[in-house]
């Protein structure tokens, strides 16, 4: 327990001493790499609940890896039934018993935990890291850890990592008046053991041939990287570009330019597409649902449609800093 | 309440969160002012050479009212009212030039771009999904929480997504 405390107290004198903080102390972010080799590598089983605003829900997630990788299921207990499969870099997703429809292919070259140097980097130039009290979640002694935002163009994230394995436990998302846009939590939780998977694991040939019956593969080619020309010219400060790839989509004829832009700790998505393919939206319009916004406008005849964890004025600064500056 | 006034404003509450202050503001006067002259502000920020005769011209109808004070007091709790509206007027002028001055730095422009939103907030379509997930793949919060945080697409389908 002292180590923590010595810690956090050298922390706020950081804090109090800017000029001297060099940088976050290590700790902290061998913290985070912990939580995210946990996340990939702990075969976990629990029930959690998920809530924002007034909505309260209540799901289920099985996690294990094997010697293919990672497998994964993720379902909803409450309302009508939704299911969430991954398997490695392929997810699918099904609604109420409905064939199961491949809604993600991962680009090959990403492999996690995808904590990148630059962007733990990134992450203490933007954010305060500050290492709390411990507390207990889901009958688990877990350390807590806060993200303050130094402006306010991101959220503040609170994470509570289990002090053994690094599993996050609990995650809430808190805006600049300190007050919770969204949170997850675990009620419930076995953390390894012998889990075993309830769901059909789809093997790699099945997988390739699409024979699966219940598996629809994601039409189209492909995830290509690319350079299209498109750019976005006011980035809060730290987010850096983490690729460009045209994926296809479900619910579109042609492939959608995505860029991701990543501080480390948010990501903000810039879809790029043709204004002829969904020509009936085109007044600027911003949706939200617990820390996730979307922001649409139209940017000479296409539409940039941008989604990130990040506060409205944020999707839309960006939005509004789309520009095409290719040939 | 001016702070959640402002917030509201800049698009900074959430559905429930703004419905309460919207409630608010029809049973408060004092609240209802405040909202009115916020929007006075920020118009005169964007607009100044088009704002300040409204300002005059509230003004005057303020003034106009102002002969009821002059009848016997406490008659009735709506004469009152006007004399508070009234007084709260001539404040509200001070307020405004006041707030002027304080506001007028860095952060004022994006919190007027902010305003000209909420009128365009839409449910999102079902297609939003999509994007979400795609999102969701090379979301930072995915290497940090595996893949709890997907639940925020399958929350969407059930029962439409707010805001």
């Amino acid at each position: 327990m002292r180590p923590w405390w010595a810690l956090s107290l050298l922390l706020l004198m950081c804090g109090m001493r800017p000029a001297l903080a060099a940088g976050p102390a290590q700790m902290d972010l061998d913290w985070l790499k912990t939580i995210a080799f946990a996340a990939h590598q702990t075969d976990y089983s629990g029930t959690f609940i998920y809530q924002y605003g007034g909505h309260v829900e209540t799901s289920r997630i099985t996690h294990i890896t094997d010697q293919d990788g990672e497998h994964e299921k993720l379902e909803s207990l409450d309302g009508p039934h939704r299911e969430i499969i991954r398997n490695n870099d392929e997810v699918w997703c099904s609604v109420d018993g409905h064939k199961a429809v491949q809604v993600e292919k991962r680009h090959k070259d990403r492999a996690f935990p995808a904590l990148l140097p630059e962007q733990l980097n990134a992450l203490s130039e933007n954010y305060q890291i500050l290492t709390g009290p411990r507390a207990r979640v889901a009958g688990f002694d877990a350390q807590t850890i806060l993200f303050k935002p130094k402006d306010n163009l991101r959220y503040a994230h609170q994470f509570w990592a289990h002090t053994d394995s690094g599993l996050l436990l609990k995650a809430a998302v808190l805006n600049k008046h300190g007050q919770v846009v969204e949170q997850y939590a675990f009620t419930e939780l076995t953390i390894g053991g012998n889990i075993k998977p309830d769901w059909g694991i789809p093997t790699q040939s099945a997988v390739s041939q699409a024979h699966d019956a219940h598996l629809v593969p994601l039409p189209g080619a492909g995830v290509q990287v690319v350079s299209s020309g498109w750019q976005v010219d006011d980035l809060p400060p730290g987010f850096q570009k983490i690729m460009e790839i045209r994926r296809p989509m479900r619910s579109k004829k042609t492939p959608v330019l995505h860029m991701i832009y990543s501080d480390g700790l948010a990501g903000i998505s810039v879809f790029v597409e043709d204004m002829s393919d969904d020509p009936d939206d085109v007044n600027p319009t911003l949706t939200s649902q617990g820390a996730i916004q979307v922001y649409r406008k139209e940017v000479d005849n296409h539409l940039i449609t941008v989604v990130g964890e990040v506060p409205p004025r944020t999707v839309m600064q960006v939005a509004d800093s789309v520009r095409y500056a290719g040939d | 309440m001016k702070e959640h006034i402002s917030a509201l404003m800049d698009g900074e509450l959430f559905d429930d969160e703004a419905e309460a202050i919207l409630d608010k503001l029809k049973r408060d006067p004092e609240g209802h002012e405040d909202w009115l002259s916020f929007h006075l502000i920020s118009d005169a920020l964007r607009q100044p050479d088009h704002v300040s005769p409204d300002i005059s011209a509230a003004l005057r109808e303020r003034l106009k009212a102002e002969p009821t004070v002059l009848a016997p007091r406490g008659r009735s709790a709506q004469k009152v009212r006007w004399f508070a509206l009234s007084a709260a007027a001539s404040v509200l002028a001070l307020a405004i030039v006041a707030w002027l001055s304080a506001q007028v730095g860095p952060e004022v422009a994006p919190q007027i771009a902010m305003q000209q939103v909420p009128g365009n907030i839409r449910p999102a379509s079902a297609n939003m999904d999509d994007y979400l997930m795609a999102h969701q793949e090379f979301s930072p919060s995915s290497s940090m929480e595996g893949m709890t945080p997907y639940i925020r697409t399958v929350a969407s389908v059930q029962g439409g997504r707010q805001q």
